[in-house]
């Protein structure tokens, strides 16, 4: 494999930020490439109000006032800081799912295998404690990312190299058809994430143990005067904007306590934030 | 004089009859109570070389020429390999050698746990010999695996006998009693996860093999390795000068070893076999899984009249089905008591001693037991606990020494704060305090052997072919030989970790290293002090410093042997302690964590209160993921394992980590060797799991009766105590 330093946002090959994610995947075998492409050089990182370049380290946003709490708080319960220090904005975006299943590699139905993609989903049937409550009909899988509920509830917008687009955009669900998780075209590189202020804003996370893991439930508010958007991570294949209640779920039999932990961690969410 | 002797050695638990040669030292213990360098804080002797990286570990150890390895192991937990094509391997760049079934023991077409090895690649780097491995060509046929382990004991498929173990008449022990509580409990399968992967790197020298190894036991893997090998054990060097880690799980050669071997052989290289993390996650070992259907009866007063438990062992593959049912038979007076133990035997990886084994899941069964009947009998549980003591063995033994009841008492200060925590709840935060006891061996036994030298500038090396395992051990050895000499700590030094060079000595297992190695050293010391002090008196110098005495000696040295005495007949040598834990818990969101964590132990003497404390610390912390957050995954329909990196596995992280305090006891045994002390790797880990399970109850009282206590089994557990407090309130006045 050869690494190569991008001189512009057009390059050939895979796209590597910080490296948290692509170069376990890659040593994993689940991603493949001949060219390793670090962009940190052509990526945007500084930090304006309501502006933020996308390869801001998740470090750099957790201390930095100017940035909304929901964001911060996001930022700030991800990972561990060796790992906020070297993970971008946008690679936290574009992560994987933890499925367990998915990283062991088994051929479910959003891996390719011989022809074509695989026609299970093990998790359903099996070990899903962590998996989605929501949307989890024909993929099982739980978005992991803390930052992207947190950009979700901001009603954040994206700028690439080929368009602007709602957060909510970026992601997709998985269908028979098209087993993508996100709307991003090969060579399309995300650039900006921008943002309306918001009057108050909270991220609350339940996890397995106190730093260091993904969210069983992530739940991020953002109130502007009356309307208050409410997102959740951890709880459906992609970052999930929960309209209505919680009783919409449709848990799995050994994850029905996350229905009980959002319902909870989205009510004192809406209280803290005076919603 | 030596003698030779027939006796009962034990081991984590197991007992066996052995010949000893033993010899008895004249030396009487030290007074109770600090001395001039043992029984005081002394930091790790090498600390230093640890912290700066100088030390070198067996992963860090690269000889001229060393091969790499990689080793090809069943995915599937039972599967019989019907092809393997090893040929596409050998023509990758960098290989040396491959190695499949058949052509060692370790290696087979016949996979009956994910992990079993079945072929191995050696090249001049790990990368090339990754690479090479993926290039095998192997099809599996698969089988259906056996996972239950209540299925696997109706099928009989099990690993040994049935164990019955009774005492008294448990049915009518269960007709006198007033109140039975029955429950069952179910611990999970926990990973060592040591920070040094399993490994060894084998050369094959001009007469014999010398094996560098990550080990807790230097000459059992010699007896081994020689036997594995076919060779005099003198031909094999077994070298540890440092290791990351084992718990248990580093007792034996295991696969790495005897594949690493023979590829050395064949390639005449130095060749290190080193499990990957992943491979650490799966074909290490683990503590393995457990189903506890357990009953208890008391008198309204608190008396115990009947304990009764099926314990089933979800072994795995291989290894052996610990004493789970060992608190039960031991803990209280209770003079009726029936217990089963099974050994189921499964498809999934073979379970290895983790620190307690057994004892720690039975623990957390009985204790929480105790504390649901102290519950219904409206009784303090420390007081129940009180009540049910027992001072002799259950069956009319007596205890080498036991100050359990001063544990108690000790523990009171941290009981007493239960009013206050419990004070601190509010509406969504439920906190409580909970405790529990902690029974288990640790008298370690001989044979151990110590050598000792004295040079003429008054400076003593301390030399035995033991390993120190990560627990501090140079350290208290140090120490001892200090103390005993009359010289500065640092005027000693302690030489260890190989086979070749120094006697035998004990594992490092069932918390013995201390009360095995520790009477020998001293043994070795007194020995040359004894001669100094011929010296002296033949000077003139009696009562000078020894390094006054000795400076005349030039090139002479002064020698001294020492070896472990026998442990006393007709006793039980056993280790106490009670620990009482603070949790808080979000009946929300389940969420529990500790807040604090109290422990008093009973381990006879303490060499280095530093280390003691320290050795706490890890127990306690080990035992909170083991309690919180741990799980080994199979998939249940596969058995294939889910669990397999350190993202999935979750180890507590610093943050999980609550106040520690820890006070140890510190009363010699006076029956015990010229030391009177008793190992503490293991007894910390024991009571956790139960004391944080019962502060939870104290907390919400909600029975939280599986482990670990994820989200989901506290917030099952606190709907089910809501619904019984309904029925309660609901049920008609009188009923």
């Amino acid at each position: 494999m050869e690494l190569r330093r991008a001189s512009s946002t057009t390059f050939d090959g895979l796209p590597v930020h910080g490296g948290t994610e692509v170069v376990p995947l890659l040593r994993a075998g689940l991603l493949r490439t001949d060219t390793l492409v670090d962009i940190r050089g052509v990526v945007p990182r500084d930090i304006a109000p309501g502006r933020i370049g996308a390869g801001a380290t998740l470090a750099q946003l957790e201390c930095d006032p100017g940035i909304p709490e929901v964001l911060r708080e996001a930022c700030r319960l991800a990972a561990s800081p060796q790992l906020r220090n070297m993970g971008s904005l946008a690679g936290n975006l574009l992560q994987s799912t933890r499925c367990w299943y998915w990283r062991l590699g088994w051929p479910c139905r959003l891996h390719r295998v011989a022809n074509g993609y695989g026609d299970e989903c093990f998790a359903r049937d099996g070990e899903h404690r962590e998996h989605a409550i929501f949307a989890n009909d024909y993929c099982a899988s739980a978005h992991p990312s803390d930052v992207a509920a947190a950009l979700l509830a901001l009603d954040a917008r994206l700028r690439t190299t080929a368009r602007e687009l709602p957060v909510a955009e970026l992601y997709r669900l998985p269908t028979e058809a098209d087993r993508r998780t996100t709307t991003l075209e090969p060579g399309e590189v995300i650039l900006e994430v921008t943002f309306d202020e918001c009057d108050q804003s909270v991220y609350l996370k339940a996890m397995e143990r106190k730093r260091w893991a993904f969210p069983l439930v992530g739940v991020a508010a953002a109130r502007r005067g009356a309307k208050t958007r409410v997102a959740l991570a951890g709880v459906a294949p992609v970052p999930w904007l929960l309209s209505g209640e919680l009783d919409s779920a449709t848990p799995l039999p050994r994850n029905a306590y996350k229905v009980d932990v959002a319902r909870a961690l989205v009510k004192r969410a809406r209280a803290t934030i005076g919603a | 004089m030596a003698r030779l002797i027939r006796t009962e050695k034990e081991v984590e638990g197991r007992y066996e009859e052995v010949w000893l040669v033993v010899e008895e030292d004249s030396l009487d213990q030290w007074p109770a109570g600090p001395r001039e360098i043992v029984g005081r804080d002394a930091v790790r002797v090498d600390g230093r070389e640890r912290a700066t990286g100088q030390a070198v570990y067996t992963a860090d150890l690269a000889k001229p020429g060393m091969l790499h390895t990689a080793v090809l192991r069943s995915p599937h937990p039972r599967a019989r390999v019907a092809r393997i094509d090893l040929a596409p391997a050998l023509a990758m760049p960098g290989v040396h050698a491959a190695i499949g079934p058949g052509d060692i023991e370790q290696l087979t077409s016949d996979c009956s746990f994910q992990g079993e090895a079945i072929a191995a690649v050696c090249a001049d780097s790990l990368a090339h010999a990754r690479t090479a491995l993926r290039a095998i060509v192997c099809e599996f046929e698969v089988l259906e695996p056996l996972l239950d382990p209540d299925e696997a004991v109706r099928q009989g498929s099990l690993l040994g006998e049935a164990r019955e173990r009774s005492r008294g008449d448990y049915e009518r022990g269960l007709a006198e009693a007033d109140v039975v509580v029955e429950a069952e409990f179910r611990t999970q399968v926990v990973l060592h996860n040591s920070m040094e992967t399993h490994q060894a790197v084998v050369e094959w020298m001009a007469d014999g093999v010398e094996v560098h190894i990550s080990t807790q036991y230097i000459w059992g893997i010699r007896d081994a390795v020689a036997q594995g090998l076919a060779l005099p054990p003198d031909k094999v060097r077994i070298v540890c000068h440092y290791m990351g880690g084992g718990f248990g799980s580093k007792n034996s050669p295991d696969d790495y070893t005897f594949i690493a071997a023979e590829l050395a052989k064949r390639t005449n290289r130095p060749v290190k076999c080193a499990l990957t993390r992943r491979e650490e996650n799966t074909a290490a070992g683990n503590r393995n899984a457990t189903i506890q259907r357990l009953t208890v009866g008391a008198r309204s007063d608190g008396t115990l009249t009947a304990l009764g438990g099926e314990f089933v062992n979800a072994v795995g593959w291989d290894g052996w089905s610990s004493g789970t049912e060992g608190p039960m038979q031991m803990l209280y007076a209770c003079p009726n008591v029936k217990t089963t133990t099974y050994g189921a035997k499964l498809n999934l990886p073979p379970m290895k001693a983790f620190r307690a084994p057994g004892f720690v899941e039975g623990t957390f069964g009985l204790e929480a037991l105790l504390d649901e009947l102290a519950t219904k009998l409206d009784l303090d549980p420390l007081e129940l606990r009180r009540r049910n003591h027992t001072e002799a063995t259950p069956e009319g033994n007596e205890y080498s020494g036991k100050n359990l009841l001063e544990c108690y008492r000790r523990a009171e200060p941290h009981w007493e704060r239960r009013h206050e925590v419990r004070a601190r709840s509010t509406e969504t935060v439920k906190r409580g305090v909970g405790m529990a006891s902690q029974i288990w061996y640790g008298g370690g036994g001989p044979p151990s052997y110590a050598w000792i030298r004295v040079g003429s500038d008054g400076r003593a090396t301390v030399v035995t072919a033991m390993q120190d395992s990560g627990t501090g051990t140079k350290t208290a050895m140090a120490q001892i030989a200090a103390e005993e000499l009359g010289i500065p700590l640092e005027h000693v030094t302690v030489t260890l970790g190989d086979s070749d060079r120094g006697p035998y000595a004990a594992i490092s297992a069932g918390s013995s290293t201390t009360p095995s190695m520790g009477p020998a050293v001293r043994a070795a010391a007194a020995d040359a002090r004894g001669q100094i002090e011929d010296i002296a008196e033949q000077r003139g110098l009696k009562g000078a410093p020894v390094h006054e005495v000795v400076d005349v000696l030039e090139d002479s040295q002064i020698l001294g042997k020492g070896a472990r005495g026998p442990n006393p007949t007709g006793m039980q040598v056993l280790t106490f302690g009670v620990q009482v834990a603070e949790v808080a818990v979000d009946i929300e969101t389940g969420e529990v964590w500790v807040e604090r964590i109290a422990a008093v132990h009973d381990v006879g003497r303490v060499i280095n209160p530093l280390g003691a404390s320290s050795q706490i610390e890890g127990g306690i912390i080990q035992g909170i993921g083991h309690t919180l957050s741990e799980e080994r995954l199979h998939d249940p329909a596969t058995g294939r394992l889910l669990t397999t990196t350190l993202d999935a596995y979750k180890l507590p992280t610093i943050a999980d980590v609550p106040e520690i305090v820890s006070e140890l006891i510190d009363e010699p045994d006076t029956h015990l060797t010229n030391l009177g002390s008793k190992g503490l790797g293991e007894p910390p880990i024991i009571p956790t799991a139960a004391a944080i399970a019962n502060a939870i109850r104290d907390a919400t009282g909600a029975d939280v009766r599986r482990l670990p206590i994820s989200r989901e089994e506290m917030l099952r557990a606190l709907r089910e105590a809501e619904t019984r407090q309904k029925e309660k309130v609901g049920a008609p006045a009188g009923v």
